[in-house]
């Protein structure tokens, strides 16, 4: 068996001997067999998210390319929610509940089969609280950005506006004095939120500019992007002082360059806050040489079926198509918002993935992510651990390839976001997925985005947050390279 | 070999096929032989003159398919040139080369590459060789994202000015570049011998550094001094990774490029638009014009009657009998089903305008 502790929390390590000696315990009373003890791999992890998807203990099934089960076996103990007089028994529970695979489970209630983290239904709730976030904030008396670590978006960090101020200005000072300056200078921004920054940037920017006699503000042409038009709509109203400056653009966060494409190679700054994080994922894992994807299933534990379905008249062989129903058409069966966001709520906290390994056989007919293909994977892979579990980061690195061609020759990206940076990290603790308030949470692997950028052409440097204390936020930073 | 009038060619590299980028990283990792790149290069060579010829091109080159990029083929053969060979994990990188004696006169090799292209096709060959201008700025400065900066971290390390550092012999840019141009020459002059005719001269590094425009001619003047063949310059605004390295308008060529010896101009439209042709008939330019009608930064696939649009806005400025019909740049970054589509368009849109002239 190989233990692992997925943390640097000391408070987490009072747990470790409580493991050990549960699992012995275990396969003396022969409920885990030799063979399969052999090939055990106990993680402890630190979730930092308190809302999660894991039960304290989960364990993961590993199977063969044909769907048959191998001797691969996860178990994850989350040291945060475990309590030691239950360990045991979550400990079997779940390696019985690993064991039976897609079989019914009589205190599960699934609500889709096992596939792909992308495409699992957790996405469809991610979508849908963006869709009706007001109701959201209405219910909960507090917006969004409440729910962030610092408590307001990094974006709107007004040091962080100022120095990038400064430097978008020396870049378009130096392109002038090199007769390269074009007539317009484009800037976009993807996922503007209720446009505070850009109004922030657009104040510095005409400032700096009157300050220095530069006389560029005139030229600056702002695209502020965002899937949502009412975002958008909302967002017109902060920059009102900037209208002449700003463009409002539908834009889909995967795919900018579409709505896009008219600016290729033109646009000299893109910036994006707390984006990436919430696009759609998947996950592989590395082991024994081999690679195996994360498949998932999203499903509510039975007592929340019964309590919630209790509480707001649903029997319990109506739930899943009532979830269904409320994400196709919204709180209308509820009777409006005023039931219908509490269901959805006390539905959101109680739902859970659990989880299944199925090995890549057939590498390269696997469906990559754009920009990823199974030679660059395993180039990647080279300098990284032998042993460990990662985030494809699909949504992300989509996102991300799909924007660098607006990027002018001079012009940079900028992210802020919170990254993986190097895969090793990985072994170093659980990066998501999380739940921050109805949405969804990964970190997001950096470091892949790094190697598969400079493969297109492009450098990627990442830089601490300076303007918060202790935060996660980093800055990926991305510029063209020779 | 009498070429069609308004003759069709790509502008040299041909679509690198994923499968050769692996073997030649494989070659790099020491995974395969120098023997088997070799004949897996002579196999796609032939694969890529196969595919020219099929779409249609009147002009044909090898695709440029056994080179890592357009600096490292000829800093490797280069006479004087040294190169760290660790310096590169991906075949597409930079090699770390430095230059610290003067170039010494000697045969590049090249002569071998040309003959077997010329072997495999029986249209007119084109040869394309890296300019002096651009293999100066690359040799010298590898790393770095501005000779600023290049020459503040040297000077900060090792107090030296940056002129020193690559190049440790030469006074300046211009006189390193003259004598990789004379070295140059001597091979020019050898492929002229092998048969060629038709020679191609790549300087995207103009579009950067227009204040070199100067010495860059004079450098061409002397590359080129007694080759008896038609000579093309083409100047572009980069392709590394298949995106511009520099933006702007052509006008900085003007009319310091008038000066070079050369028959035709090659340069880029399809992706900036004709706005520049104008420059052509403002100075008089004697030159053919080579003229770009593909994108070779997008994917989307022109249309024939696109191409035909960027013809007959050529026409209005320059004959007929002066304009070659042209990829903007090479089409390395390009998938290959998508050059082939690409190049049909621009065989198709060729023919279209040569029908509308009765040629």
């Amino acid at each position: 068996m190989i233990l692992k502790l997925n943390h640097l929390k000391v408070k987490a390590a009072a747990a470790t001997q409580g493991v050990i000696e549960a699992v012995y315990a275990l396969v003396g009373e022969g409920l885990i067999d030799q063979g399969q003890f052999a090939r055990l791999q106990v993680e402890l992890d630190w979730i930092q998210y308190k809302s999660n998807f894991r039960e304290a203990v989960t364990a993961t099934q590993g199977y063969n390319a044909m769907g048959q089960p191998c001797p691969i076996m996860d178990i994850h103990v989350d040291t945060r929610q475990v309590v030691p007089e239950t360990l045991r028994t979550d400990l079997l529970r779940a390696i019985h509940r690993a064991q039976a695979g897609a079989e019914a489970d009589a205190c599960r209630l699934p609500l889709e089969e096992f596939q792909s983290l992308r495409s699992s239904i957790v996405w469809t709730f991610n979508r849908f609280f963006w869709r009706h976030l007001l109701a959201w904030e209405a219910a909960t008396g507090k917006g969004y950005d409440k729910a962030l670590p610092g408590g307001s978006s990094d974006g709107h960090n007004p040091l962080a506006i100022a120095d990038d101020v400064a430097e978008f200005l020396d870049l378009l000072c130096d392109l002038r004095s090199r007769n390269q300056l074009p007539p317009e200078v484009n800037l976009l921004e993807v996922g503007v939120g209720n446009g505070s920054r850009c109004a922030q940037w657009l104040d510095q920017f005409q400032l700096l500019d009157q300050q220095r006699g530069t006389g560029l503000y005139s030229r600056v042409c702002f695209y502020m992007g965002d899937y949502s038009e009412d975002t958008l709509n909302k967002a017109r109203l902060t920059v009102t002082k900037h209208i002449d400056q700003c463009r409002f653009v539908q834009v889909d966060a995967i795919n900018p360059i579409k709505s896009l494409a008219q600016l290729r190679h033109k646009i000299l700054q893109v910036h994006l806050t707390n984006v990436y994080d919430n696009l759609p994922d998947e996950e592989v894992v590395r082991r024994d040489g081999k690679l195996y994807f994360v498949q998932v299933r999203a499903y509510v534990p039975q007592t929340a079926v019964n309590s919630i379905g209790g509480k707001y008249g649903i029997p319990p062989e109506l739930f899943r198509d009532r979830v269904y129903h409320m994400l196709e058409t919204g709180f209308d069966s509820f009777g409006g918002p005023t039931h219908g966001v509490p269901f959805w709520q006390e539905l959101w906290a109680a739902m859970r993935l659990e989880e299944r390994l199925v090995q890549l056989e057939d590498l390269p007919e696997f469906p990559f992510p754009e920009g990823l293909d199974a030679g660059r994977l395993e180039d990647i892979l080279q300098d990284a651990p032998t042993d460990f579990r990662f985030h494809l980061s699909s949504g992300a690195l989509e996102s991300f390839i799909r924007t660098l061609p607006l990027l002018h020759p001079r012009g940079y990206m900028q992210v802020f976001d919170i990254f993986v940076t190097d895969m090793a990290q990985y072994r170093t603790g659980f990066f998501g997925p999380g739940k921050l308030d109805g949405s969804l949470l990964n970190w997001v692997n950096g470091a892949l985005l790094k190697e598969v950028a400079q493969r297109e052409g492009y450098n990627v440097n990442f830089r601490p947050f300076k303007y918060r204390a202790n935060t996660h936020t980093s800055i990926l930073y991305t510029t063209r390279r020779e | 070999m009498t070429l069609p009038i308004l003759p069709t060619a790509i502008v040299g590299s041909y679509a690198m096929p994923g499968w050769l980028e692996r073997l030649k990283t494989d070659y790099f990792a020491r995974r395969i032989s120098r023997h088997d790149l070799d004949e897996i290069y002579d196999a796609a060579v032939k694969a890529a003159i196969k595919d020219q010829e099929t779409a249609g091109l009147d002009v044909i080159t090898d695709g440029e398919l056994r080179r890592d990029n357009m600096v490292d083929y000829f800093a490797e053969r280069l006479p004087g040139v040294q190169i760290d060979r660790t310096s590169k994990k991906f075949y597409y990188d930079f090699y770390d080369s430095a230059v610290m004696s003067k170039l010494p006169m000697a045969s590049m090799g090249l002569v071998q590459d040309f003959t077997f292209l010329n072997t495999f096709t029986d249209r007119v060959p084109k040869f394309c060789v890296t300019g002096p201008h651009c293999l100066t700025k690359r040799i010298r400065n590898q790393f770095y994202p501005s000779e600023e900066a290049f020459a503040t971290d040297i000077a900060r390390v090792m107090n030296m000015e940056l002129k020193r550092i690559r190049n440790q012999f030469y006074p300046s840019e211009e006189a390193f570049a003259t004598d990789i141009a004379r070295v140059m020459n001597m091979e020019l002059k050898a492929l002229v011998k092998a048969g060629a005719t038709f020679i191609q001269i790549d300087e995207p590094y103009y579009s950067g550094f227009p204040e070199d425009l100067a010495w860059g001619v004079n450098v061409i003047n002397t590359l080129v001094d007694g080759v008896n063949a038609r000579i093309a310059i083409h100047i572009c605004y980069g392709n590394r990774y298949g995106k511009p390295s520099w933006e702007g308008s052509y006008r900085y060529l003007f009319p310091t490029i008038l000066k070079a010896k050369v028959q035709q101009l090659t340069l880029e439209f399809a992706r900036r638009g004709g706005e520049d042709l104008d420059l052509f008939k403002e100075f008089n330019a004697p030159f053919e014009l080579g003229l770009g009608v593909i994108d070779v930064k997008n994917t989307d696939i022109e249309t024939p009657d696109m191409v035909a649009q960027h013809i007959r806005k050529a026409l209005e400025v320059i004959p007929a009998e002066k304009i070659h019909i042209l990829t903007d740049c090479g089409c390395f970054h390009l998938p290959r089903d998508v050059t082939f589509a690409k190049m049909k368009a621009m065989v198709e849109g060729t023919k279209i305008v040569r029908k509308e002239l009765g040629r």
